[in-house]
């Protein structure tokens, strides 16, 4: 399995020296994951949870206090393995004078494609990512999602078999992110891995085989869906309208809210919801819908953000 | 290779939809075409006015130039947060900033060659003859601006363009002033020559580029008579691009251990 590791930190650590009195403010205190070949792997935070900076840090843009990242098995800054690896920044910033053919192409070039190749690549993800119709405009006229889709298409000029891409869906109208994540599902067809930080939990679920949490610079849950979010029922919803006899005695600890004629029941997990449904029949009350409500992601996710930190402060003087 | 060449092609092309440049390089133009109409007020002396003047503006303003792409070179790519895109492609980073200081060197010496040209241009109408000081003067005073261009870009590895501007304008005044330093400390002795002594094996001395007026061997030297012989270029070349490729180390040094939070 260690050979189908292409991404992975362990106990990184940066302890960053500010101002004038050289405050030490510690944005990342430990973080270990690893993202295995062909999946989609999101990596979770509240903002300012350290996920940028453990970003740069396997991207070589931050060296680290302690610990170390490797990518597609090599030191993090190895040439070789950014050869086989793409990245987009946390909101893109490219040069504003290029137009997206001469900026594709510049990043070609550092990645070592040859002239033709270069330019057949070029052309295929200007098409891909949609924007022929802005192909020789100054990257300083595009809109911020056109500038997302020129990010991710630079991204991928070196053909990378792991795409690294830093909150892609910030920023942008549904349409866009709906975009980004079709781009990622195709991406993970073709045999790419993806990694992307995000705090939009929707996206996570609708794209993501595995994700990481981390919380004001630790991580705390690591795996699949299936296996952060517990199977455990928190509570059902009933919804019904009344019959000519009125409603069952409520069971204890229900949470009752009117909507026109129809009544909605959030009964508490810990009743019995087919003796209450029975009781409600009986007296002739009609049932509309009963939904189970389970563990979402952004239940897992307000609860690591709200769970104490281990230690005391994060800044220390 | 490649990779420092398409860093340095990238350069080359920021610098020339760099709409400020162009306006230095007009000014530059401007002060060389007016030294061809003060020429005409001084009866005789019109070639050697225009010349003098022209080299006088084509150092002033390369300068200028030079300490303008040098201070912005690394710090915009910072402040506008480009490198984020950049240095995870696969490059080293001594090759960016290599790839960043060619790509400078070009650009001035194509900004050098169209002062230059332009120089010689208002020679040719005053009916000076064809020769080469000028072409010398002009060169020495490109080694001049890579001195000078190579340290705002050592600044410009860890300081604001404008303090970098500030300290690169520093020791081009004081590395012009190397001579009359010199003659100071001798003068003083003790502490100040010894200070002044130390110093000189830092800032460079770039009266070695403007030798018009001083003694070099045991004549005086004028670009409008006997100037420099090649000898004396080839050994200004090794100071000027040793002392250059000296700033270009020290600045990849302290880019390579800076964090690009």
């Amino acid at each position: 399995m260690s050979s189908d590791v292409v991404l992975s930190a362990e106990q990184l650590k940066k302890t960053f020296r500010i101002g004038f009195l050289r405050k030490r403010v510690e944005a990342v205190k430990d973080v270990s994951f690893r993202v295995y070949r062909g999946e989609i792997f999101g990596f979770l935070g509240p903002n300012g949870a350290g996920k940028t900076t453990t970003m740069k840090m396997l991207m070589g843009l931050i060296y680290p206090t302690s610990g170390r990242g490797e990518v597609l098995g090599r030191k993090v800054g190895d040439v070789d393995a950014k050869r086989r690896m793409g990245y987009l920044p946390e909101t893109p910033y490219f040069y504003e004078y290029l137009s997206v053919e001469e900026f594709l192409d510049f990043a070609g070039s550092l990645s070592g494609v040859k002239g033709p190749e270069r330019r057949k690549r070029r052309d295929a993800l200007i098409s891909r990512v949609g924007l022929d119709h802005a192909r020789g405009r100054p990257l300083r006229k595009y809109s911020k999602g056109m500038l997302q889709r020129a990010g991710i298409a630079q991204s991928l000029m070196g053909d990378p078999e792991l795409v690294v891409l830093d909150e892609p869906m910030t920023g942008l109208d549904p349409i866009g992110r709906k975009e980004i994540r079709d781009l990622m599902l195709e991406l993970r067809r073709e045999g790419r891995t993806v990694f992307f930080s995000t705090h939009i939990l929707h996206d996570v679920e609708l794209t993501c085989d595995r994700v990481a949490i981390v919380v004001a610079g630790r991580l705390r849950s690591e795996g699949t869906l299936g296996q952060l979010l517990s199977a455990r029922l928190l509570s059902t919803s009933v919804v019904l309208i009344p019959g000519p006899e009125g409603l069952p005695d409520l069971p204890a600890g229900t949470i009752r809210m009117e909507n026109g004629g129809q009544l909605e029941l959030q009964i508490p997990a810990t009743v019995d919801v087919n003796q209450f449904l029975g009781a409600a029949l009986s007296r002739q009350c009609s049932v509309v819908s009963v939904v189970p409500r389970r563990e979402s992601l952004e239940d897992v996710f307000v609860r690591e953000a709200q769970a104490p930190v281990a230690t005391a402060s994060e800044v220390k003087t | 290779m490649n990779r420092i060449f398409a860093i340095a092609h990238n350069t080359f092309r920021e610098a020339v939809r760099n709409k400020i440049l162009y306006s230095l390089l007009f000014f530059a133009v401007v002060l060389i075409v007016s030294a061809l109409a003060l020429g005409e007020l001084t009866l005789g002396e019109q070639v050697r006015l225009t010349r003098d003047l022209g080299l006088y503006g084509i150092d002033i303003f390369g300068v200028l130039i030079a300490i303008f792409l040098g201070v912005n070179l690394l710090y915009k790519e910072l402040s506008l947060k480009t490198i984020y895109t950049i240095l995870p492609k696969p490059l080293y980073r001594f090759e960016f900033v290599a790839g960043k200081w060619i790509g400078m060197l070009v650009t001035l010496a194509i900004q050098f060659a169209v002062m230059g040209a332009v120089l010689y241009f208002a020679l040719f109408l005053q009916d000076a003859d064809f020769e080469l000081q000028t072409a010398k003067a002009l060169f020495l005073l490109y080694l001049n601006v890579m001195v000078i261009t190579s340290i705002a870009l050592v600044f410009s590895s860890f300081s604001s363009p404008f303090l970098s501007g500030i300290f690169a304008l520093g020791v081009f005044v004081v590395g012009r002033s190397i001579s009359d330093l010199q003659m100071i400390g001798n003068r003083a002795g003790g502490m100040t020559k010894s200070l002044i002594q130390a110093s000189t094996y830092v800032i460079p001395n770039l009266n070695v580029f403007f030798p018009s007026g001083t003694i070099v061997g045991a004549e005086r030297v004028t670009v409008n008579g006997q100037f420099v012989n090649s000898a004396y270029l080839v050994d200004a070349t090794i100071y000027g691009v040793g002392y250059s490729l000296i700033a270009l180390f020290v600045a990849i040094v302290i880019f390579n251990r800076r964090d690009f939070v």
